[in-house]
């Protein structure tokens, strides 16, 4: 190990510079901003303190979008849980055709956004789409559902979302499930155990710290995602049954050209954020996880 | 081991099958929808694979709207962000990993903390950072915040390979004679190689996928890139679906090509750190 300090700074001089001036810069901006009333793009701007704030407390579209924000990420959280354990479980036994599929299921999150939304917004289409045909020949549904209307539109983001990003759970899990040492198993069989049991008593305890990280960065991820929702519903029309926080902030700010209220709800999703990371820590106490 | 149950296998079979359809039927959906013409389109009831299969489609796409244009632009972005970030951190996380200094562990952690932020919370002071430095409305723009948000990942990625190759490795050349940038160059890059490869991969992917930045940043039809002049397509009439699935092939081609060419390192990637999205 070289004690050449100044060659070390120099190295990471670009990285410092990049982070610090269009990271950490920026933050300190924005929280600023949130405590000025500004144009988007003029450069006037008059100090309001924390009228923003208080403005944000009595608004009636900030719950709104907290609400939708919180049904959007826990759910998609848990249904990606639901399709994403079980996949890499599967991938983790040994059968023929296994590394292909292992690649297959990575596709979703593979596929930018853009595609992801589009083929889903022509699968769930109203009048032609082949969930609808399917649903309608099976008997399930009398008539086509209007995918895209108010009524199921956060289900279409939902759906959309978990196909996604479930393979980052799988490949996540996937990774973990592979460390497991195969005795474990052997003795958990030896001594009788059912497929079920070994899962509860070998798999689930082993894997509880990746769970953890998983629900943390999901959940976190989710709640933040901007382009998924914005791109399901665009501004106009439906998309008021699925604005988000992101979505909110992002309307305030290019849309309405408040730039300080805008800078003000991205504060305030920061803070949520931590407020709600602080106490998952607490209430599962596992600081060694992400260590 | 017993062996496996007929019942067992079934129940494999049955679950990966389940998971192909999953995975890969959608797509399947997209690229026979491109290939089919209008009226098969609509055509009742579906038709899995197409009767008459056309390349209209893509035609059309083609000629009629700037989609090579949002495509070449998506590739020289992406392709600068790759080589601009690896350069970066790789240097980065050689000084992290073989130089000690006052600080240098609050820096590694300090990187880590920026990791937590979602593009969406700063990119109204970006905005007005981007316009105040005159960049607004320039493919630089996009470059820098795709190499700002990919930055803290690969220095974290490539600290950890770094910090795999034995320091001796690199001193036994220096030894022999050779200067520091050759040792750096012939010993500790090629083996730092997969690493080097996810971060590359995983940089890609970001800046070929991104929507926001390019919203926000970009007014100008001929220097949008894929996701939102696509979007723009999607939004301007009718939607024209065979054109928009054919748009939806030519995008995912190059980002699965990409990813399948590279795979394995890619896990290997992503577990040694963990992926944003």
């Amino acid at each position: 190990m070289r004690k050449n300090a100044l060659a070390g700074w120099l190295l990471l001089a670009p990285a410092l510079t990049l982070l610090g001036g269009l990271v950490l810069f920026p933050i300190l901006y924005n929280a600023w901003l949130s405590l000025h009333d500004k144009h988007a793009f003029l450069t006037v701007h008059t100090f309001v303190g924390l009228r923003h704030y208080v403005y944000f407390a009595h608004d009636e579209e900030f719950w709104n979008s907290f609400y939708y924000g919180v049904v959007y990420a826990g759910s998609t959280m848990v249904l990606q849980l639901l399709l994403g354990i079980p996949a890499a479980l599967l991938l983790n036994e040994a059968f023929r055709g296994r590394n292909l599929l292992r690649g297959v299921v990575l596709f979703p999150y593979v596929i930018p956004t853009i595609v992801a939304v589009m083929l889903w917004k022509w699968l769930l289409n109203d009048s032609y789409g082949l969930v609808n045909h399917l649903l309608v020949t099976t008997g399930i549904v009398r008539v086509p559902l209007a995918w895209l209307g108010r009524d199921y539109i956060m289900w279409s983001l939902v759906i959309t979302s978990v196909w996604q990003f479930f393979p980052f759970v799988v490949v996540t899990y996937l990774a973990r499930l592979q460390t497991i040492p195969p005795e474990l198993y052997e003795a958990a069989t030896v001594d009788g155990a059912t497929a079920w049991r070994r899962f509860v008593h070998v798999t689930l305890p082993q894997t509880r710290n990746v769970l953890f990280v998983i629900v943390l960065l999901r959940s976190i991820w989710m709640f933040t995602k901007f382009d998924t929702v914005w791109l399901m519903a665009g501004e106009g029309g439906v998309s008021r049954y699925i604005r988000t926080l992101p979505v909110y902030a992002y309307a305030r700010s290019f849309t309405y050209l408040q730039a300080g209220m805008g800078a003000a709800l991205a504060v305030i999703m920061f803070v949520l954020l931590l407020v709600a990371t602080a106490v998952y820590f607490r209430v599962f106490r596992q600081e060694e996880a992400l260590a | 081991m017993r062996r496996a149950g007929a019942g067992r296998a079934a129940a494999l079979y049955a679950g990966g099958l389940s998971l192909l359809l999953v995975g890969a039927f959608p797509l399947f959906w997209m690229v026979s929808t491109s290939l089919k013409p209008s009226g098969e389109i609509f055509a009742t009831p579906p038709r899995l694979i197409p009767a008459h299969p056309t390349l209209e489609n893509f035609q059309r796409l083609l000629a009629d709207t700037n989609f090579l244009t949002f495509f070449r632009n998506s590739v020289i972005i992406s392709l600068t962000t790759v080589a601009l970030t690896l350069v970066v951190s790789a240097l980065g996380a050689y000084s992290l990993t073989r130089f000690s200094f006052a600080g240098r562990d609050k820096v590694a952690g300090l990187v880590l903390l920026t990791y937590m932020f979602a593009p969406i919370m700063i990119i109204i002071p970006f905005y007005i950072l981007v316009r105040l430095f005159g960049i607004a409305n320039t493919r630089l723009a996009l470059v820098l915040s795709y190499t700002t948000f990919c930055l803290p990942f690969c220095l974290w990625l490539l600290r950890a390979f770094f910090q795999s190759i034995p320091i001796e490795l690199e001193e036994a050349a220096l030894v022999d004679g050779a200067g520091r940038g050759r040792a750096v160059w012939h010993v500790v890059l090629p083996l730092a190689l997969p690493g080097l490869i996810a971060a590359a991969i995983f940089t890609f992917i970001l800046a070929y996928n991104d929507f926001l930045f390019a919203l926000v940043l970009i007014s100008s039809d001929e220097l949008k890139t894929l996701p939102v002049g696509v979007n723009d397509l999607f939004n301007a009439t009718i939607v024209d679906w065979g054109m928009i699935m054919a748009a939806g092939v030519m995008i995912t081609a190059p980002a699965v090509a990409f990813f399948v060419a590279v795979q394995r390192y890619l896990i290997q990637g992503w577990g040694a750190g963990g992926v944003k999205g």
